[in-house]
């Protein structure tokens, strides 16, 4: 593993010089609460699992604990598009590196994807050692589960990968997988037949499945059936992953992306939708606009968050709202017994759409554009403009969203009615209102080039994460008081009268912010330009 | 015994994208200590072709071979025995010239003392030890070029594959960069490179191969290509034919 060390040793200097010019201060922030808080989670593991108390449950507890911990392991990074960090391939694949060096660098990369899992599983074993009535040797099968989540995880990245480097299919591949990762729980939650594997999720555990045989070794139960059973799944897994990590360093996204000149030319309707901020506005703000249209949808990773929004998005929140959470809570007059969550669906989900939007429209506009950033200094026009253009982009294809969630609520039969409607998207418009404000002032002063092309990327910027922490809770808070008003005077007019100060407020906010953007940009656009220029290291972050 | 396997042979290698060929049937040998110019028109599968030989990029039918070994089924053989001067995203922006130069150093096997020796020997012969801490990110042009170039000596190796090595380099950069290749060359190395300043190419390189539409249009020494009086940019027009009348725009 000669070279190993020596790229661990590139990323570590990479890191090194990165960090102290940017804000080393917020990435040890955010990493302290967020890791702090699963500390504390797997330590109340520890006292959990050391309980003698707890032994009679360990058996219902243990397993799901450990679905939970392969499902956040391996589907919610890949579902919330982001991956952990993952080797830069493209360039590796230029040296005298052996692949399965390779192969065993990005296995072990795959801890990044799952650090919080191995805090819990790391709980979850030390307080089983603990456990007097449990065997000692609960490590093993600890440590195999997580070298199967390791190696797993390898495997699935690099299919998925591929798959969704390849735009004819990306789309659909991507809507198909959503659907299948949350149709067990819709057919769990609708109470529809059960089949028998997914009674092995919900109900009793089969003990095919490797959280079901992990488990079972790591009580000491059936030793020899679930140690084969877990040996055969590390083994397939190791197949599997191998064989697909083989292909993606074969894999020339170029070669699949290549288009047969036989095929019909793009339709006059997309001409004529990017087309349309023309038509309506002079130039050069038209022309702003009609640009980032066209570099929106033609960029993956925006199509792909584009897409969650009202998949994804709404699926997630589609159990809530047809049983579990949906309790009987409705302070409006008249408003009956419909649950809270049906009552406040198409809110909470356009919510959400915006949250999955937010790295593209808000927090690093500049970075999916990187090499048109320069262009705009350069050009004529001033730079509060573009701001301005961006920012009418990113409403328009929130706006756009919603009104697509909103249709597809209406397929699922949740109740619409004019309030629910104006709720939904001037809600969206005020938070949209703050949220641009903060992201204006973050994609200068924290810009960082992306590459669009990618459909999933390897990991938020630790800085960006921690100015989230902070930012969300404040962009949210003026909508939150609307709610509250409505809770507190049971009124919608009440609602919707704070809601008008909100955006009141939020257009004030915006145009200091703007103002304020500007003048960053004018004075770092420098350093801007150059981090927006800059590549990754030997391991994407 | 002088070795007299070809440093490069390509047998009709083909590169398909979707059905548009980049590089359509090229067949060519590369002689062993030979400084091998590879030129063309933009778009013309030049890149291309050098990806091929990189690894970088699987070719859709045909064969390569370099130092007799066949790419893909010897690449880690071949891959120790050659020196890349890539194209620029295969630097690694947040490092400084001395650690990406020791970084491929260890790739290649050089234990890390002698890597980082040579890493700062290569940087004071490129000139650019005078602000070590300066990140690649913050290279000019140039710089980048220089600094893949001593990256990609580190080794001794003996074959070279270039991509555009002097694009934007000043006239002094290029100078020492075409010394220090042309002295490799008398040592027996083997330099295959894409260029589009032709005078670069005229001046340094023994063979010259051009290729236009993924085709290999003319092949052979400087002398063969230039024929009489004609200097390398004249037989290079002639043969990638350039017969575009030069219309006026009424407005221009």
């Amino acid at each position: 593993m000669t070279h190993a060390s020596s790229i661990v040793w590139a990323q570590w200097r990479t890191l090194r010089n990165y960090y102290p010019r940017g804000g080393v201060a917020w990435t040890a922030i955010v990493g302290f609460i967020w890791y702090g808080l699963w500390t504390a989670f797997s330590l109340a593991l520890i006292k959990v699992f050391s309980e003698a108390a707890t032994l009679p449950l360990i058996p219902k507890l243990l397993p799901t604990a450990l679905l939970i911990v392969i499902l956040y392991w391996q589907f919610i990074p890949l579902l919330m598009a982001t991956t952990g960090s993952s080797l830069e391939l493209k360039k590796l694949r230029a040296y005298p590196i052996p692949n399965y060096e390779l192969f065993t660098l990005e296995v072990l990369l795959r801890l990044t994807a799952g650090i919080e899992m191995v805090l819990a599983l790391i709980g979850i074993t030390i307080g089983m050692t603990l456990n007097p009535g449990l065997p000692k040797w609960v490590i093993l099968p600890a440590l195999s589960y997580v070298l199967f989540n390791l190696v797993i995880g390898v495997g699935l990245r690099d299919m998925l990968g591929r798959l969704l480097a390849r735009k004819r299919i990306r789309e659909v591949a991507f809507f198909l997988f959503v659907i299948a990762a949350a149709l067990p729980q819709l057919i769990i939650t609708r109470r529809l037949p059960r089949l028998g594997i997914l009674r092995s999720f919900a109900g009793e555990p089969w003990i095919g499945w490797p959280w079901t045989a992990a488990s079972n070794l790591m009580q000491g139960v059936s030793i020899a059936p679930s140690a084969a059973i877990l040996l055969a799944w590390i083994l397939s897994a190791f197949v599997f992953s191998s064989w697909q990590f083989t292909r993606s360093l074969r894999f020339d996204a170029d070669a699949a992306n290549a288009s047969d000149s036989s095929r019909p030319p793009r339709t006059m309707l997309m001409e004529r939708f990017y087309r349309m901020p023309s038509a309506l506005l002079p130039d050069p703000m038209g022309a702003l606009i009609e640009k980032e249209f066209r570099f929106l949808m033609r960029s993956s990773r925006f199509r792909l968050v584009f897409l969650m929004g009202f998949t994804f998005g709404l699926l997630i929140w589609l159990p809530m709202a047809l049983g579990y959470g949906g309790y009987r809570y409705n302070p409006l007059p008249g408003g009956g017994s419909t649950p809270f969550f049906v009552r406040n669906y198409l809110t909470v989900v356009s919510v959400y759409s915006v949250l999955l939007l937010s790295e593209i429209c808000f927090w690093n506009s500049f970075g999916f554009d990187r090499s048109a950033a320069q262009f705009y200094f350069l050009a004529p026009i001033p730079f509060s403009r573009v701001l301005i253009a961006k920012n009418i982009t990113s409403v328009f294809f929130i706006m756009l969203e919603i009104s697509v969630v909103t249709v597809v609520c209406a397929l699922l039969g949740m109740p619409l009615d004019a309030i629910t409607l104006a709720e939904a998207f001037s809600v969206t418009a005020v938070i949209c209102l703050f949220l641009l404000s903060a992201g204006n002032q973050q994609s200068i002063r924290q810009a960082r080039g992306v590459n669009p092309a990618n459909s999933f990327r390897s990991g938020a910027a630790g800085r960006i994460q921690a100015m989230l922490l902070f930012l969300y809770p404040i962009a949210f808070a003026p909508v939150a008081l609307a709610f509250l008003a409505r809770f507190a005077f049971e009124s919608e007019a009440a609602f919707f009268i704070v809601l008008a100060l909100d955006a009141v407020l939020g257009a004030i906010v915006y145009k200091f912010a703007l103002e304020s953007a500007v003048q960053a940009g004018e004075k770092l656009k420098e350093k801007m330009i150059a981090a927006l220029s800059a590549a990754d290291g030997p391991v994407s972050d | 015994m002088e070795d007299i396997t070809p440093a490069i042979r390509i047998q009709d290698l083909r590169k398909l994208y979707g059905d548009k060929a980049a590089v359509d049937g090229l067949t060519l040998t590369v002689p062993q200590g030979c400084f091998y110019g590879f030129l063309g028109p933009n778009g013309a599968g030049k890149t291309t072709t050098i990806k091929m030989l990189m690894g970088l990029a699987p070719p859709s039918s045909g064969s390569i071979e370099l130092l007799g070994m066949p790419m893909p089924e010897r690449g880690l053989d071949i891959k120790r025995q050659i020196g890349l001067v890539p194209d620029e995203s295969l630097l690694f922006d947040h490092l400084t010239g001395a650690e990406f130069i020791e970084f491929v150093g260890r790739i290649y096997g050089i234990d890390r003392q002698t890597a980082r020796e040579r890493a700062i020997e290569l940087l004071i012969l490129f000139e650019l030890d005078n602000a070590p801490r300066k990140l690649i990110a913050e290279y000019s042009k140039g710089m980048r070029k220089r600094v893949a170039m001593a990256a990609a000596l580190i080794h001794r190796p003996k074959l070279f594959l270039m991509d555009e090595p002097f694009e934007g380099v000043d006239a002094v950069g290029a100078r020492l960069m075409k010394d220090i290749l042309l002295d490799q060359v008398r040592r027996g190395a083997t330099i295959f490179l894409t260029s589009h300043v032709l005078e670069v190419v005229e001046r340094l390189c023994d063979r010259v191969g051009i290729i236009r539409s993924g085709k290999l249009v003319a092949e052979g020494t400087m002398d063969e290509l230039r024929g009489t009086a004609e200097t390398l940019e004249d037989a290079f027009v002639r043969a990638v034919g350039v017969d575009r009348v030069g219309d006026r725009l009424d407005w221009l």
